[in-house]
């Protein structure tokens, strides 16, 4: 017999906070920003439990919400007319884990100067392993758009990731 | 680029976009933050019973004290118009004696 699953917020916080940070933290780039998105989405999860119907639902709905916040912070900080892109790793005073490889630890700061749609697009792929079709329903965009932001933003993403190699191999090497 | 370099990319990229830990103290902001809310929804919605409550017994007692006025308004224009009836009716009553007085007279008079 399957019995009714009953939602517990402190769990699906525990379950799901690094997930909804690091979408917020990797669409802003900016570490304080995406703690205040993360907190606004889960205290939005809190006034919405009871629509809330399977584990598999409460995923769903904290990434679309985390996406379509992270969307707005960014509107408004341009709204503002503030400086957007902040150097990733100088960000807060926080510096990136060293990666296994020297283009690893560049990708995040070099993703933050994506346009804002092939950023999102790139987020959901490479951090959540979504598929296009999932991306697409998450982002509440048509398909064919999905597909053309990965494929523009993973070529542009893949053209500045071979500047800053290459800017990388020449400053370490003179 | 070749397929062997675009695959190796996209591992890069996964592997660089791994997810990151929450702050720490983050699940406790918004533990706080939610029973803050919690704690002020029911405040409000404390304060809109209590407020419909008085309403519904401001409108009660006005209510009552508009009746009461009615009523008694009624009262008293009962109270008038039988004054104004008995007044007539004394008035008849000695216009009759009159009228009566009167006849006798003429009656007395051809005799």
């Amino acid at each position: 017999m399957a019995h009714e699953w009953q939602p517990d917020f402190e769990q699906l916080v525990d379950e799901h906070q690094s997930m909804v940070f690091s979408l917020a933290l990797r669409m802003t780039g900016d570490r304080g920003l995406a703690e205040e998105i993360a907190q606004d989405v889960f205290l939005e999860l809190d006034r919405n439990m009871g629509k809330i119907d399977s584990p598999l639902h409460a995923l769903y709905w904290l990434r679309r919400v985390a996406m379509s916040r992270s969307a707005d912070a960014l509107r408004r900080r341009k709204v503002r007319g503030m400086d957007l892109w902040v150097e990733f790793e100088e960000s807060h005073g926080v510096r990136l884990e060293q990666k296994s490889s020297p283009l690893g630890s560049r990708l995040e700061g070099l993703l933050s100067t994506l346009p804002e749609p092939q950023r999102a697009a790139l987020v959901l792929r490479y951090q959540e392993d979504l598929t296009p079709e999932e991306i697409a329903a998450t982002l509440d965009a048509p398909l064919a758009t999905v597909k053309s932001h990965l494929q523009r933003g993973l070529k542009l993403l893949r053209a500045k990731a071979e500047d800053s190699l290459k800017e990388f191999v020449r400053v370490r090497n003179s | 680029m070749d397929d062997f370099e675009r695959d190796d990319f996209e591992r890069e990229l996964k592997q660089a976009f791994e997810r990151r830990p929450a702050p720490p103290g983050l699940k406790r902001k918004v533990m706080q933050q939610r029973s803050r809310q919690r704690t002020e929804r029911l405040r409000i919605r404390r304060v809109v019973w209590e407020r419909l409550a008085a309403c519904l017994v401001l409108a009660g007692v006005l209510g009552g004290a508009y009746t009461w006025h009615d009523r008694e308004e009624r009262r008293k224009g009962e109270a008038a118009r039988e004054q104004v009836m008995t007044a007539l009716r004394i008035t008849n009553h000695a216009l009759n004696q009159v009228k009566t007085q009167l006849a006798e007279h003429d009656r007395d008079r051809q005799e």
